[in-house]
């Protein structure tokens, strides 16, 4: 199981939240090829490491969350506001 | 044209009596008959919202986690920029029309009497039949009173509230839920027992 502490609510059990994929994926801009488009709906890194990720806080405060999470220990490393940058971290 | 009174969903289901385990330590479980309001920010306006519930109300609303009382009413904070309103039973639709006047267009107001449902569970052992049903820390330490917490409580979408030091706890969930609530709840309690009022 993973701990998420909520910015707003504190730390809650993961089943409150909703995994919402790879937080890093930027839209291309309308007039993109349809290439850039596959890749943004479709193309991950899936890295086995840190990786930055929407997390919904669907049964509690309802809000988008950024989560560092490394993909193999479990480890959260930073949740944070929807808007806040956040960094990778190296290792 | 006034709107139906609000009907409880737990009115043949809340039977007075004493149920469970004996034991000297029951909880006591009761429905909290009240007005509930749900006031929303509109983008960028939380300032306004909180200034025109100071100014209209004496209160002031309250920070993530916690709740705030001024008067007859309680605000619940339930999400950023949002709050739920909790006051005794009065006419039906007047707290939710002063609120809406107070914060014009700063906000938006939904009245949730018909909608969600109160339980009030209290007693010593309160928070330790809730723990069987929910996974928020209630160590009064980290939980005590005059805190908030949205969270799931016997898997359903609930507003738990440390309303009282007794210590007593409000449960404010979806009313078409309120059923399957109760059953989870007099199932946790039947270890220590409960008494119905
Ligand atoms: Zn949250």
């Amino acid at each position: 199981m993973i701990r998420i502490d909520c910015p707003y609510c504190g730390p809650r059990d993961e089943v409150e939240f909703a995994y919402r994929g790879d937080a890093t994926v930027r839209r291309p801009s309308a007039d993109a090829p349809a290439d850039a488009f596959y890749d943004y709906v479709y193309t991950r890194r899936n890295p086995r490491g840190w990786h930055v990720e929407w997390w919904h806080h669907a049964a509690g405060c309802r809000q988008f969350l950024k989560v560092v999470r490394h993909t193999m220990t479990h480890e959260v490393r930073q949740v944070a506001p929807a808007t806040t940058v956040v960094d990778v971290p190296s290792e | 044209m006034s709107a139906p009174e609000p009907v409880s969903p737990l009115a043949r289901h809340l039977t007075a009596g004493r149920y469970g385990a004996p034991g000297d330590a029951p909880v006591y479980i009761s429905e909290r008959q009240c007005v509930l309001v749900q006031l929303f920010a509109r983008k960028g306006r939380g300032d306004d919202v909180a200034s025109a519930m100071q100014a209209g109300f004496d209160l002031q609303l309250p920070s993530p986690g916690n709740a705030a009382s001024a008067g007859e009413i309680t605000a619940l904070w339930i999400q950023p920029d949002a709050w739920m309103l909790v006051a005794p039973r009065g006419s039906e639709g007047a707290l939710a029309a002063r609120i809406k006047a107070a914060c014009g267009d700063a906000g938006s107001v939904v009245d949730q009497t018909h909608g969600r449902t109160v339980l009030h569970i209290s007693g010593r052992r309160a928070a330790w039949v809730l723990a069987k049903l929910c996974r928020v820390d209630l160590h009064p330490s980290a939980f005590g009173p005059g805190r908030v917490a949205v969270t799931p409580v016997a898997d359903l979408a609930c507003v738990l509230h440390h309303s009282d030091a007794a210590p007593g706890f409000d449960l404010i969930v979806f009313s078409s839920y309120a059923v399957s609530f109760l059953e989870s709840l007099t199932h946790a309690a039947l270890e220590t027992g409960y008494d119905v009022a």
